[in-house]
């Protein structure tokens, strides 16, 4: 008996916001659609504290619950949610075939929404204190850090927001940044306000250079300003200096990357090779919103939808024959 | 051998969301010990446990009596559906 072929309509790389807004509307249009995440269903959205800056809920909402949210309405639709990898993508005409953590699978469109991840500070001692002092996500690790001193490292959104959660266990934070504060106005204001409160200490024009300890044991981060050595003592390091793209199961595929790593695509969200679209913080130009990738999402779907009816017209079976 | 699986979580740790759905996907059942609303000690004793200041921490160990260590214990730090998936294996209905 012939192996049967896994095949469907669709499979997205990723559940962040993208991905599931996505998956809602192409579960509406009886897409069958399967999504693989690897890492946390609501991508970075679901690490982050409080969601201030998406429309349609007045107060904000944390983004755990936003990431619920997004992945309850999608289910409700029938998005098919795996917990597991895609490896590689593969051109096979009018399917594509992916590896992945459940074996071989086919589909007529690709959406890739892998999203992005927190950037490394690439210093000696960050590898060695990873999870006993050195730190990415402020919403899992924070309350191991009640009435303790922190640095977090950065000076965008993502530092200031992390850093204004903090305060919830930490007696006391210095924000270490390379350049200047570049933080939307409203996240600026709190965050003078926890300056003149003193409960915050922002320190500009900083390089680090290691993070040390003793008895392993984290205890300071060396850095330079102005020429001179510096030490900063404390009990944690948080880090958000900047996102990277999660592209790196793409590296020996044929979609074209940017410079940086992040997916190429077209006006339509398609990437170079034809039925693989992109949208979200992966896609080069993304504007790093959550909101911004929902709307990608959206277009993105409607995109694969046109795409998959013109397969249709065109009478492409999926083994990529004419008939 | 009779096994548990207890999840040390915080409240607004997404990875720890993951797990106890990955978990309840395989239909096993946990307990979970939120540490925000646990004391100091508990804290400490899953850093000395864990070896690490971070959750999710996925303890699977065999049910003991009388305060025994138990003889199998794994611990599982972070969201590795892998290392998990091996360590409960055997408790996943076939």
């Amino acid at each position: 008996m012939a192996n049967v072929k896994e095949t469907h309509d669709l499979v997205i790389v990723g559940a962040g916001p993208s991905a599931l807004a996505a998956a809602v509307y192409t579960t509406r249009e009886d897409l069958d659609t399967v999504l693989f995440e690897k890492g946390v269903i609501g991508g970075l959205a679901a690490i982050t504290d409080w969601v201030d800056n998406y429309p349609g809920f007045i107060k904000g909402i944390s983004g755990l619950d936003l990431a619920g949210q997004l992945q309850g309405q999608a289910e409700r639709f029938g998005a098919n949610i795996r917990l597991g990898e895609v490896s590689s993508i593969v051109d096979e005409g009018a399917v594509k075939r992916l590896e992945t953590t459940e074996g071989t699978m086919w589909a007529k469109a690709v959406l890739i929404a892998t999203g992005s991840d927190y950037k490394k500070l690439g210093i000696p001692g960050e590898q060695e204190f990873y999870g006993r002092g050195v730190h990415y996500c402020a919403t899992c690790d924070g309350a191991f850090y009640r009435d303790k001193k922190l640095i977090v490292v950065g000076g965008g959104n993502s530092a200031v927001q992390e850093a204004l959660f903090l305060l919830r266990f930490a007696t006391h934070i210095d924000m270490l940044v390379r350049g200047e504060v570049k933080a939307s106005e409203i996240l600026q204001h709190e965050l003078d306000k926890q300056v003149q409160a003193g409960k915050i200490t922002v320190h500009l024009g900083i390089t680090l250079n290691e993070i040390a300890g003793e008895d392993k044991k984290l205890t300071k981060v060396v850095a330079t300003k102005d020429g001179e050595t510096v030490e900063y003592p404390t009990d944690g390091v948080f880090v958000f200096v900047g996102l990277l793209p999660n592209t790196g199961f793409l590296k020996e595929s044929e979609v074209k990357l940017d410079e940086l790593g992040f997916v190429l695509t077209d006006k339509n969200l398609q990437t170079n090779m034809p039925g693989v679209f992109c949208s979200g913080d992966v896609r080069s130009g993304a504007t790093m919103q959550i909101a911004s990738a929902v709307g990608e999402g959206a277009t993105a779907a409607l995109k694969i939808r046109e795409f998959l009816e013109m397969q249709e017209r065109n009478h492409v079976t999926p083994t990529g024959e004419l008939v | 051998m009779t096994k548990t699986i207890t999840i040390y979580t915080t409240t607004t740790c997404a990875y720890c969301e993951m797990v106890k759905k990955w978990l309840s996907s395989k239909g096993l059942t946990y307990t979970v010990v939120n540490m925000d609303e646990e004391a100091p000690e508990v804290r400490q004793r899953v850093i000395e446990m864990s070896g690490a200041m971070t959750v999710p921490v996925t303890v699977v160990e065999e049910v003991t009596e009388n305060g025994q260590e138990p003889s199998y214990r794994d611990i599982t730090v972070g969201w590795n559906p892998a290392k998990i998936g091996a360590a409960v294996r055997d408790m996943v209905a076939a």
